[in-house]
């Protein structure tokens, strides 16, 4: 007896060791991460001028002095996420709504798995299709780009409306009928009020996606590098200019695209953060 | 259920309704970009991106890097330029968009798009030999040190009949009257790595190697001219191979040699009419001076 409860408790012991080394594992890579950007990426920042930097409408790395300005992407990766969010919130938020509240179940059994595999398409297929589809028509453009970043994001922003729809209570529903709302007035007034800071974070989540995103947009925004003049034009975001010319980079170059990646990092980071300050202020 | 219904109805043409809207939006755009070709339309100019091997060549052999009074050098392609970062991306860029122009390897061009004559020469493997193409280039490979074993074996390989028979089918051979292959044929492991350009030559070479010496083991990475120099320096690859000459600080550590020519081959759109352009008109083309194709039409 005294036997079998001391190997419970070592086993219980040895399983929480388990669980804390899986729970640092993330902890510790985010923080790798951390280091490894601000210490390569920081120096450099002091050396072309942090001003410069940021704000500089130039970027020629093969020219001779070398010019780095990283605005025309900073703006680059705004404006195709503005587009993106345009695009995905509207048609995302309400395809949740009518999962949760309209579909019939026989059309639902259709729809989810369609939009499940829509998460699943790699981002180098929606490359493809937008060059051979979207580009034609809308040429290499903040538009083609923002088109189809709409729709990369919206299984994100609808599989997490949609359970947060869900998660209100359903006497809320029935309490706006019995006030004598209609069946779509108590959707729309009552249940996605109720459901607002669920349907926040997927579009936060949305748009932490759509910056992030980098293969597909490579292949259909044109990734000039300069401030774009109109949504027909093209543009180049930050994750494209890390990327196009990560294989080339030396020197000087190389860290002006990882500190590229810094300010990259610090976006999400103030997305994060603009999230959880919102979501503390609702509860 | 009636309510369920109508509900659904009303759901459904919710949906069809953004559908709708975005269909013509997409839909009027796309009358600005394609369609038939049409002279008074912009060109749309594609390039590599900077640091390419295959754009730094370009760029030098059409004087569109000029040197600043400073001492320094400007790269003048337009700031307007879409920028495609692999030679498939380009050549899908210039087949899907009727007003574009773009440049790529003499080896890499096929039926999809159209070469261009430049200066009244038509790029062909031939007319690169001989120096009337104005637009070429020679292929590397490089080794840190001299090479040994079957490093050396491969190389020499490449520079005789044998190999420049190979490197003759895709792009262009240094040499016709090269000696033939008479290695001792080492066994062993070597890795290449470099060029996107330079790599499917290599493949071909790779595999009429190993049919000689089957005891050979050649890897090939393809990434780009600047990572293969680097690896080859830092002792990641054997072999680095680059589409542009080596830098200085490059030559400091590793002994290149020349494998191969190629040219470069301006492209267009199939539908476009124009057939010739001058090296000047090229020039002012890219650096979007010249904006309309019927500017350069005759």
């Amino acid at each position: 007896m005294g036997c079998g409860a001391a190997m419970n408790a070592l086993r219980e012991k040895v399983m929480r060791g388990v669980f804390m080394t899986a729970a640092l594992v993330s902890i510790l890579a985010v923080a790798l991460i951390c280091v490894f950007l601000f210490a390569n990426g920081l120096p450099v920042l002091g050396k072309i001028g942090i001003f410069n930097f940021l704000l500089g409408q130039e970027w020629s790395p093969a020219d001779d002095p070398q010019v780095f300005g990283i605005l025309p992407m900073i703006l680059g990766s705004l404006y195709v996420t503005a587009g993106a969010i345009v695009v995905g919130v509207p048609i995302g938020i309400l395809t949740a709504v009518f999962l949760a509240r309209v579909c019939p179940a026989k059309m639902y059994a259709m729809i989810k798995p369609g939009i499940d595999l829509l998460a699943g398409i790699p981002s180098v297929v929606y490359g493809f299709f937008g060059m051979a589809v979207i580009v034609p028509l809308a040429g290499n453009s903040i538009l083609a780009a923002s088109l189809l970043l709409g729709v990369m994001i919206l299984p994100t922003i609808i599989t997490l409306a949609e359970s947060s729809l869900r998660a209100v209570p359903q006497s809320y529903y029935e309490g706006a009928l019995a006030l004598g709302a209609g069946h779509y007035r108590s959707v729309f007034r009552i249940l996605l009020p109720a459901a607002k800071s669920g349907i926040l974070a997927a579009v936060i989540l949305g748009i932490g996606r759509a910056i992030g995103e980098t293969m597909a947009v490579i292949m259909v925004a044109g990734n000039q590098a300069r401030i774009p003049g109109s949504p027909f034009q093209g543009v180049r975001t930050l994750t494209a200019n890390i990327v196009i010319e990560m294989g080339y980079a030396a020197e000087m170059h190389r860290e002006a695209l990882i500190a590229t990646g810094v300010v990259l990092f610090v976006f999400i980071l103030l997305i994060n953060l603009s999230f959880s300050a919102l979501k503390r202020r609702m509860d | 259920m009636a309510r369920s219904l109508a509900g659904f109805i009303r759901g459904l043409t919710l949906g069809v309704l953004t559908g709708g809207v975005l269909a013509v939006t997409v839909g009027l755009t796309g009358c600005i970009a394609a369609g038939p070709f049409e002279a008074q339309k912009p060109v749309s100019v594609v390039s590599r991106e900077d640091g390419s091997g295959t754009r730094s060549t370009f760029v030098d052999l059409f004087d569109i890097v000029e040197k600043t009074p400073e001492g320094g050098k400007k790269d003048r392609t337009t700031k307007e330029a879409v920028i495609a970062n692999q030679t498939g991306i380009m050549m899908t860029h210039i087949d899907g968009n009727t007003h574009s122009i773009g440049y790529i390897s003499l080896g890499s061009l096929n039926d999809t798009v159209k070469a261009l004559e430049i200066d009244g020469i038509m790029p062909s493997p031939a007319a690169v030999k001989e120096g009337n193409y104005p637009v070429s280039r020679s292929f590397y490979v490089a080794t840190k040190g001299d090479p040994t074993g079957l490093t050396k074996d491969f190389i020499d390989f490449i520079l005789s009949a044998e190999g420049q028979d190979v490197v003759g089918k895709g792009y262009i051979a240094l040499d016709d009257s090269a000696p033939a292959y008479t290695g001792d044929r080492p066994g062993g492991r070597i890795v290449i790595a470099g060029s996107s350009s330079v790599t499917p030559v290599m493949e071909k070479l790779k595999e009429a190697y190993q049919a000689l010496n089957t005891s050979a083991v050649i890897e090939i990475q393809m990434t780009d001219s600047s990572s293969g120099m680097t690896s080859a320096i830092e002792g990641t690859c054997d072999i680095g191979m680059s589409s542009r000459a080596l830098k200085e600080s490059e030559l400091e550590d590793l002994k290149p040699a020349k494998i191969a020519l190629d040219g470069i081959a301006i492209i267009v759109n199939k539908k476009n009419p124009i057939t010739s352009l001058t090296q000047a008109q090229v020039k002012s083309i890219f650096t979007g001076e010249t904006k309309r194709w019927d500017a350069v039409l005759l």
